[in-house]
């Protein structure tokens, strides 16, 4: 990935041209609906959130592979720290900065090539790193000399690395992959997609509740018509991945829709449990960064490993 | 199982201008490591630039929350004052500022709230709601809270009569003040200047005062003024 190949990707400039067509329209029905005089405040609030996150994903992706994995480091920074300010665990300086350090561990190791390998990515020492973090964070209550409330707090704090850090991470490691562009923009489209889907499908036929104890506002319709978006959205992006057999495709669909959903819910309840309504407020009319990038977390992670083992990473 | 307890920050649904303006604000991690390092810059800046010296360092406290009143000629004087107190207590070091200026908009909220640890102060109705949040935020031990009684910076370099809110602060309380006079920063940068000039700045620190003995009434809260208005002048004149 660079700026000279990105120019020279017909997929990424296929999406830059798809995304930039469905804002044009999707600004067009809301300018429609506002001079019909229908109230869009609130829309309007989330397409305008759209219109700034949308240039800074594309332009990230533009500047090549470096841009991305620090891009997608910096989301994962900020999700944590959302993360850990809502749980409480931002108190805890010691366990926090642990886990800052290891997220820029992370980073270097995703960015660096395998000394014996010679390939973009430190792969083996992405994979094994959880090892190490976990042993870290179990030892700062033993340097500390601290024994209450320490269970909560190394829970936590491994939670918070493995989840929002090392598994949201994979999307970046995705950058060192040959096929960088149409695995990054198809997850990022289909993604955000499926939660469109799920919303609009919800709001238009749904009735009975998809976990009422969870959140209240998914219901039955708009998951299975969320699923159902997911899983054709592969076939009609097919120029993402030519190398994909058909196999391949109604994995991706699958990952996606069913994933993508499952990763929204996992940040429900955690809101839930902490009683909070959204996780921040970094983005306005969306909430914070991990309210965005719920269901990436989930996907991701398992994409990338469905992807290794048919075709490989590198 | 027992369950546990979360404690998400009162702030998690505020804004970032309305987090920058509130007041106190949540401890967080990246404020704190920018606001070291830039007390450390600010500390080689005034030394070198402005060849500052201190005298009195000895009078603070060690221990304790404590008010330091000083005469405002520049921006300097807070910048200054903020030099002269330990390092390890710079993130509870609280330079009263005016709400009206200093956290009119995003950016400058940035730098008083961040940089500089800026407690918003309201000059509205006599600043009875500010001087509430001073009054409680130095119950907590520790605290450091810098007051500039003349309530702007003088543009002629005489020194304007203290307003009312120290007074009232500290009337009736053992909350011990000191008083501080800052030379040179008129020379070094008057009000409308740009950037500062290359003068010596020197910064000298009384004794410490209590006031306990008082009665809170507008009699004593005169008097406190009028005490502290005295010693910040007679320090100036020490140098003459």
């Amino acid at each position: 990935m660079s700026i000279d190949q990105a120019l020279q990707s017909d997929i990424f400039l296929t999406y830059v041209a798809i995304v930039a067509g469905l804002l044009v329209f999707a600004g067009a029905v809301l300018g429609i609906l506002y001079l019909l005089g229908k109230n869009v405040s609130a829309p309007a609030r989330t397409y305008r959130g759209w219109l700034v996150m949308i240039p800074l994903v594309l332009g990230t992706i533009f500047l090549g592979r470096e841009a991305t994995i620090i891009g997608v480091a910096l989301l994962a920074v900020i999700g944590f720290k959302e993360f850990a300010r809502a749980t409480g665990l931002y108190n805890d300086w010691w366990m926090t900065g642990a886990v800052y350090l290891a997220l820029g561990m992370l980073t270097i190791v995703a960015l660096v090539p395998d000394p014996r390998l010679e390939q973009p990515g430190w792969y083996g020492f992405f994979m094994a790193l959880p090892v190490f973090v976990i042993v870290a964070i179990l030892l700062i209550p033993i340097l500390r000399n601290r024994a209450k409330g320490q269970l909560q707090i190394v829970s936590l704090a491994i939670l918070g690395f493995i989840y929002f850090g090392w598994m949201f991470m994979h999307l970046g490691f995705l950058a060192n992959t040959p096929h960088a562009y149409g695995y990054l923009l198809f997850l990022a489209f289909a993604v955000e997609i499926n939660d469109i889907a799920a919303y609009t499908f919800g709001k238009m036929f749904g009735k009975r509740k998809l976990r009422e104890e969870i959140s209240p506002n998914k219901t039955l319709a708009g998951s299975v018509g969320a699923v159902a978006v997911s899983i054709s959205l592969p076939w009609l992006l097919w120029f993402s991945f030519p190398h994909f057999d058909p196999l391949h495709l109604i994995l991706t669909g699958i990952i996606v829709g069913v994933g993508g959903q499952l990763g929204d819910l996992v940040i429900s309840y955690i809101k839930r449990d902490i009683g909070i309504k959204d996780m921040g407020t970094t983005i306005k009319g969306h909430g914070g960064i991990l309210d965005r990038v719920d269901s990436m977390i989930f996907v991701a992670p398992i994409f990338f490993h469905m992807v290794r083992w048919f075709h490989g990473v590198t | 199982m027992k369950e546990w307890e979360y404690q998400p920050p009162p702030d998690i649904d505020a804004s970032m201008a309305e987090t920058l303006q509130n007041f106190p604000r949540e401890p967080k991690m990246l404020p704190y490591a920018i606001r070291s390092m830039a007390s450390l810059l600010l500390r080689g800046w005034m030394r070198t630039y402005h060849h500052m010296q201190v005298d009195g360092r000895e009078n603070l406290p060690d221990a304790g929350s404590y008010v330091l009143v000083c005469n405002h000629t520049s921006h300097l004087d807070t910048l200054c004052m903020m030099c002269a107190v330990p390092l390890a207590k710079i993130h509870r070091t609280f330079p009263a500022a005016a709400a009206d200026y200093f956290f009119s908009s995003l950016p400058r909220s940035a730098v008083s709230a961040v940089l500089i640890n800026a407690l918003p102060f309201n000059r509205e109705a006599k600043g009875a709601e500010s001087l509430a949040i001073c009054a409680k935020l130095l119950e907590n031990e520790g605290n450091i809270l810098i007051i500039f009684p003349e309530g702007t910076r003088t543009t002629t370099g005489k020194m304007a009569r203290f307003r009312s809110g120290i007074g009232r602060l500290v009337a009736g309380s053992n909350l011990p003040v000191l008083p501080c006079h800052l030379g040179g920063g008129l020379r070094a940068w008057p009000k409308g200047k740009m950037f500062p000039r290359p003068y010596k700045l020197h910064l000298r620190i009384g004794t410490v005062q209590t006031y306990g003995h008082l009665e809170k009434n507008g009699r004593s809260v005169r008097a406190i003024c009028g005490d502290l208005e005295e010693r910040v002048a007679s320090l100036g004149r020490q140098g003459k």
